[in-house]
């Protein structure tokens, strides 16, 4: 049987320890939460650029869409025109081939026109490629956040260490945050006024 | 005018094809590319280029970076320069005008705005 005194001692030891281990998972809870909060934030923000891209990538296909499908009615219009054409030359009706030439001319226009406006409209790729590039920056800072949760949780700093070294092999994300198909934060206008000024 | 020999620089391999299918329909045929500042610094020692339209979120060496190298180096201190980026925050356009730029447009970007800048810039 232990005297008072050393069950004294003992029980003044194992509160020490108690409160060192307190105070331990007091630290380990602060530095859990900053990393939650951040997370936390980043979830919305990377769910909006996905939003935003899934959007604009719909408007953009719409609009090619429409291009494409005026270029198909010219295709149309052309072959009924080279048929026209074709009924002329056997009915030996020379005269009325020139107006439908014209005519083919003028839709061979609209459709070239119609092919460069699907082209300029592909630059919302580009566009469409920085916001990925930043929801998947976003999602790769969650991700480097949860691994330093589990390394507080795990009492471990290898974690830590484990996800700088898989930083270092990440893709080299370039993008602007702000890249939009249609909202511009300066117009044209205003960019053309601040040049103009310096000159 | 078509005499121009311009490098157009950007990382987007699909914006590059636009820009340069844009020039050729706007009479600049003769175009170089580049895929970031670094390359182009390397084309330019090849090629004597006469005007640089580049891109600015690049890696290796973005934009910036790349018109205030080409501006420190006095064959091209005064080289028509032309930025064509996503990049339309009013403090990024006061950077790039301070860095030397010489005309700025935001894309998407029209055929039309396109030329214009050109020649605006070529007029001085």
């Amino acid at each position: 049987m232990p005297t008072n005194q050393g069950l004294q001692t003992k029980l003044q030891k194992e509160i020490e320890e108690l409160a060192l281990s307190i105070t331990e998972i007091v630290v380990k809870f602060r530095e859990l939460h900053n990393p939650l909060r951040e997370s936390s934030e980043k979830v919305p923000q990377a769910t909006e650029q996905l939003d935003k891209i899934s959007e604009q990538t719909e408007a953009a296909t719409h609009q090619m869409l429409d291009r494409v499908e005026e270029i198909v009615q010219q295709v149309e219009e052309s072959k009924s025109g080279l048929e026209k054409i074709r009924t002329c030359v056997k009915e030996n009706r020379i005269d009325d081939i020139e107006g439908i030439i014209q005519d083919l001319t003028n839709k061979a226009d609209v459709t070239c026109n119609g092919a460069y406006t699907i082209m300029d409209a592909l630059q919302f790729q580009d566009i469409t490629s920085q916001q990925m590039n930043h929801a998947a920056s976003l999602l790769e800072d969650i991700e480097n956040k949860l691994q330093s949760i589990m390394g507080v949780l795990n009492g471990r700093q290898d974690d830590k260490d484990k996800s700088s070294d898989k930083e270092t092999g990440k893709k080299n994300r370039v993008y602007d945050p702000h890249a939009d198909l249609f909202e511009k934060k300066t117009e044209q206008s205003v960019i053309d006024d601040l040049f103009a000024k310096k000159t | 005018m078509t005499d121009l020999k311009i490098l157009a620089v950007d990382d987007s391999p699909t914006m590059r094809r636009i820009i340069i299918n844009t020039l050729k329909r706007a009479g600049f045929s003769d175009v170089i590319e580049a895929t970031d500042g670094q390359d182009a610094l390397a084309k330019m020692k090849v090629d004597k280029v006469n005007f640089v339209i580049t891109d600015w979120n690049m890696p290796e060496m973005d934009g910036l970076s790349f018109v205030t190298t080409l501006r420190g180096m006095d064959e091209y201190k005064s080289l028509p320069i032309l930025m064509v980026t996503t990049r339309s925050v009013k403090d990024d356009i006061m950077e790039a005008l301070k860095a030397g730029v010489n005309n700025y447009i935001v894309k998407p970007f029209t055929p039309e705005t396109l030329k214009e800048k050109i020649e605006q810039v070529l007029a001085g």
